[in-house]
């Protein structure tokens, strides 16, 4: 190893238990040593098998010096599949078939820091840690490990593998093996090589790459959700952090750096794409750029039929927005003076909060006829005055529920959260009525939680929860059209997301938290509640005068470390019983983003 | 594969259910959603397809467009390049690691452009477990195997594979779309048919294509007729305008001839559900006042609820006849 700048990078993603941690050491390489590396590589492709056992040959030496390891580790992934960075390389020699054979997310990976759609300041972070590491000797132990966490597709192992590149390191990276087929296992066995399981290979690695800086790769998501899917990776990521990892966090990319990509991809491909339709795919990615990629070359199928559409309307709304930033996307500004009537369904976009949110513009705003024609003759009664309203200007409702392909809940609560601003103010007999048929929908609704009861001799070949979805949608936004018989007047109004479940989120939030404080302060095997960490531990540190556990933390020194660790293990065990995942998954969830 | 019952109609003996033996074989022949069918057409042609998620709700083609398309992709390697894995197969991590890593291993030696293909139906049915373990092996096999997954609603796929595919939305079946397609079949089979027949089925399909044909097909094999009449008896769903003159005698003030076509509908032995579920689709159909409606379907909703729970009741279905004439009375002008 001696003086060559080297890396480790390790990347974990979590999700569901597991953490996946992919470690990438980076060590400088020969050019030589590279094209033989490669050479091996595509040899070892054809046959797959062997490869594979070429690799546990090379696990099998144990007394291998760290640069043998690294080669084992490089030719394993290679016998999976080609290293990103490798991909790239393999297109530039020009491969003949690359154009057509390959996804666009790989075609098209960043290979300069320009390309790199992340953010400038963020990318200056990891550089920035990264070169610190090479230039600082390894005795320093803190600051060895870097965890960068983002939801999937903002660029967390493009930045790595291009930085990587710029410093002249080589990212070796820890994808986790498939596990071993049977057939192969004998296969193996019959040739002589020993089983090694893959949690012994990690082991392995892990230990070996203690030497390099590690980077681990969070995939963060599901936070739209009920909280569930992030505890794993929230507590990774605190837990790493406490031991003293360095973290940065990645957020969606902007609205503005996607469409630059997709703009160069479209150059390059010589494809015409019109550019409100890039604005377009750009803003339902949701931040993400590996969907935007994937939603572009999917869009691209069909270059006939670019027509402009009735897109235009579209775009007025949306750019409208003052905020370019995708974070704000969920702050949708929709101005109520724009003619919001257009058909429209897009058949694809990650987002569908996009059209959840014209449609909510149609229900909130409340459009309606000013004479009413139509209804004179139809009913077979007059209705009192305060039950009669003016004909929609719009499609029956069902309808364009229908069309926006959405979910009763999210519209139930989204309709909840921002009926109000839309009320004129002095319309409380309105806010009544719309608040008490949202609350029947939300009644209706809350029997599809229990929906599982269902017995099919009472549902027969009728999906009930399909009614169910149906109906209390309806109610909704029909009590809420009817019930806002005052529409107030035209003006700019930010449509929020619903915080209806925000409390339940923040108890979930700090009750992680204390159970962590617990650990921290009793041992592992503490039989204390929740209820005096609550009561009693916590409101005797304040009185104590800590403000928070990190000044206790302050004083109790490196030790704790090591005992925080054990805390979380067992924390992660005790969830594990909680939520049936199973021993295996947890394995298995160590991997790449 | 399905693309193996073709439409040679020689199966003595047993009937091959229509929705198989019609089932399209080419991209081009599904009918509706023409953006994504179009789409699909060119992949066919090029090859290079991207990693695909198909979501809309059922009966849509969904599942055909996605047979067809590989059919259509890989021609006679269709067989050992296609690797097709829906609900009633175990999908658990261990079917995902092991048969999944197994196919993806495999080598095919394929033209260029193309791709092994996995097929991954009713992928919202998949554990989140077995999810993470396929988006490692979507990523690792990228350059030799293509994925494609069918479901109903996309926001049941872990966010990670989102963000590796495309999303192609299918929507409901217009009926005209519907009728389409079943005229095809009609005339295949040789069905005699009166047009409103057509039109019944057409109503009880509900914009699912699949539940269009079977009913086509059950009507014809129990009555080798297809009026309103059959359809309805076979489809054993409340003929739609019984339970809409019923609506209107509600809102007519004849709440005893309302109650007594109700009677008449529980007598032949429909469920309460069955009843139910037809009545909300008149409802939300029928011309009435908005604030009528908005109180019909909230009554509707919550009788509904209560049926579900276990109380399926006649009385439960007159009470909310009696819910329905109440609200007609509150509203009512003196
Ligand atoms: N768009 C369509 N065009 C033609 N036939 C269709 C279409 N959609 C469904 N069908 C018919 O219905 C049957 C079921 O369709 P399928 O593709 O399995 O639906 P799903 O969307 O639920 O996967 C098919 O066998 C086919 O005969
Ligand atoms: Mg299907």
């Amino acid at each position: 190893m001696g003086k060559r700048p080297v890396v480790v990078i390790s990347s974990s993603d979590d999700e569901d238990g597991g953490c996946s941690v992919s470690a990438g050491c980076n060590s400088s390489r020969t050019k030589s040593e590279r094209s033989v590396g490669r050479k091996k590589c595509r040899r070892l492709k054809k046959a797959s098998v062997l490869n594979r056992q070429l690799c546990k040959q090379g696990h099998k030496e144990e007394e291998a010096n760290f640069d043998a390891l690294l080669k084992d580790f490089y030719e394993d992934f290679h016998g999976h599949s080609m290293a990103p960075g490798e991909r790239g390389r393999r297109q530039k020699l020009g491969s003949p078939w690359a154009d057509s054979r390959e996804l666009w997310v790989d075609k098209y990976r960043p290979r300069s820091l320009e390309e790199l759609a992340v953010h400038k300041k963020k990318i200056e972070e990891v550089k920035m840690w990264l070169e610190e590491w090479v230039r600082t000797s390894k005795e320093q132990f803190c600051g060895h490990v870097l965890v960068i966490t983002g939801q999937a597709g903002v660029g967390k192992s493009a930045t790595i593998n291009v930085i990587a590149s710029q410093l002249g390191a080589e990212v070796c990276e820890w994808k986790t093996p498939t596990p071993t087929l049977w057939q192969e296992y004998i296969h193996n066995a019959n040739s002589g090589t020993h089983y090694i399981s893959k949690l012994e290979e990690f082991e392995t690695f892990v230990e070996r790459s203690t030497q390099i800086p590690t980077v681990i790769l969070v995939t963060e998501y599901g936070k739209a959700e009920s909280g569930d899917n992030t505890k794993y990776s929230e507590e990774l990521v605190l837990s790493l952090e406490r031991a003293g990892a360095s973290k940065v966090a990645f957020n969606p990319l902007t609205f503005n750096s996607i469409k630059k990509t997709l703009s160069r991809i479209c150059r390059e491909e010589q494809c015409n794409v019109p550019p409100e339709w890039i604005d377009h795919i750009a803003k339902a990615s949701g931040g993400d750029i590996r969907h935007a990629i994937t939603s572009l070359q999917y869009f691209c199928l069909r270059p006939d039929l670019m027509l402009p559409l009735n897109l235009s309307s579209l775009s007025i709304t949306q750019s409208r927005g003052k905020s370019e930033d995708l974070n704000e996307m969920s702050k949708l500004i929709i101005n109520s003076d724009e003619n919001l009537d257009y058909e429209f369904s897009l058949p694809f976009g990650r987002d569908e909060t996009l059209t959840l949110f014209h449609a909510l513009g149609k229900f909130l705003h409340n459009k309606r006829e000013t004479v009413d024609c139509s209804a004179l003759g139809r009913d077979l009664f007059t209705l009192k005055d305060r039950y009669k309203r003016f004909p929609l200007k719009m499609d029956s409702p069902e309808r364009v529920l229908l069309q926006m392909h959405g979910q009763a809940r999210p519209i139930a609560d989204f309709l909840h959260e921002n009926v109000l601003d839309f009320l004129s103010d002095e319309a409380i007999e309105d806010a009544w009525i719309v608040a008490s048929y949202l609350s029947d929908a939300d009644c209706l609704l809350s029997t599809s939680l229990h929906g599982q009861a269902w017995s099919p001799i009472v549902a027969g070949k009728h999906d009930p929860e399909n009614v169910t979805q149906l109906v209390s949608a309806s109610v909704a936004v029909r009590g809420v059209l009817f019930g806002n018989s005052h529409p107030s007047p035209s003006r700019w109004h930010a449509i929020r997301s619903p915080k209806l479940w925000q409390v339940e989120k923040l108890r979930w939030h700090n009750k992680k938290l204390m159970l962590l404080e617990k650990f921290e302060a009793y041992n592992i095997f503490s039989s204390y509640g929740m209820s005096v960490m609550a009561t009693e531990y916590k409101p005797t540190l304040k009185r104590l005068g800590f403000r928070s556990l990190e000044d206790l933390q302050v004083c109790r020194k490196m030790t704790e470390c090591s005992k925080m660790e054990v805390g979380v293990y067992d924390l992660l065990d005790h969830d594990e019983v909680e939520g049936g995942t199973s021993m295996e998954s947890e394995e298995d969830e160590i991997e790449d983003w | 594969m399905a693309a193996a019952s073709s439409s040679s109609s020689s199966a003595n003996g047993y009937e091959i259910p229509w929705v198989e033996k019609y089932r399209p074989t080419k991209v081009a022949d599904v009918v509706g959603n023409a953006d994504a069918v179009s789409r699909l057409q060119v992949i066919a042609r090029d090859g290079n397809m991207p990693n695909l998620i198909l979501a809309g709700p059922p009966g849509t083609g969904k599942t055909t467009s996605i047979l067809a398309l590989a059919h259509e992709l890989l021609g006679e390697n269709c067989k050992e390049a296609v690797l097709e894995l829906n609900a009633s197969d175990d999908r658990g991590i261990d079917v995902v690691r092991n048969k999944i890593k197994m196919f993806a291993q495999k080598k095919v030696t394929l033209p260029p452009g193309q791709h092994k293909i996995i097929i991954l139906d009713e992928a919202d049915s998949m554990t989140s477990g077995a999810q993470q373990a396929l988006r490692r092996t979507m990523e690792i096999y990228s350059n030799s195997t293509r994925f494609a997954l069918a479901c109903n609603t996309s926001s049941k796929i872990i966010e990670p594979i989102q963000s590796r595919c495309a999303l192609v939305r299918f929507s409901r079946l217009s009926d005209q779309e519907i009728l389409s397609r079943l005229m095809i079949v009609v005339e295949a089979e040789k069905v005699p048919y009166v047009p409103e027949g057509l039109e019944a089925i057409i109503f009880t399909a509900d914009g699912d294509m699949r539940q269009g044909l079977n009913n086509l097909q059950a009507t014809h094999s129990g009555f080798r007729f297809i009026n309103q009449e059959n359809v309805f008896k076979v489809c054993d769903q409340p003929h739609p305008l019984h339970i809409k003159s019923m609506v209107r005698n509600v809102l007519e003030g004849k709440f005893e001839d309302a109650c007594s076509g109700l009677k008449q509908l529980y007598d032949l032995g429909y469920s309460p559900t069955d009843i139910i579920t037809t009545l909300f689709r008149i409802i939300k159909n029928y011309d009435m006042a908005e604030y009528l409606k908005l109180e019909f379907l909230k009554e509707t909703g919550f009788a509904h609820m209560r049926i579900c729970d276990g109380v399926g009741s006649f009385l439960q279905l007159s009470g909310l006849l009696a819910k329905l004439s109440l609200v007609r009375e509150t509203a009512k002008a003196f």
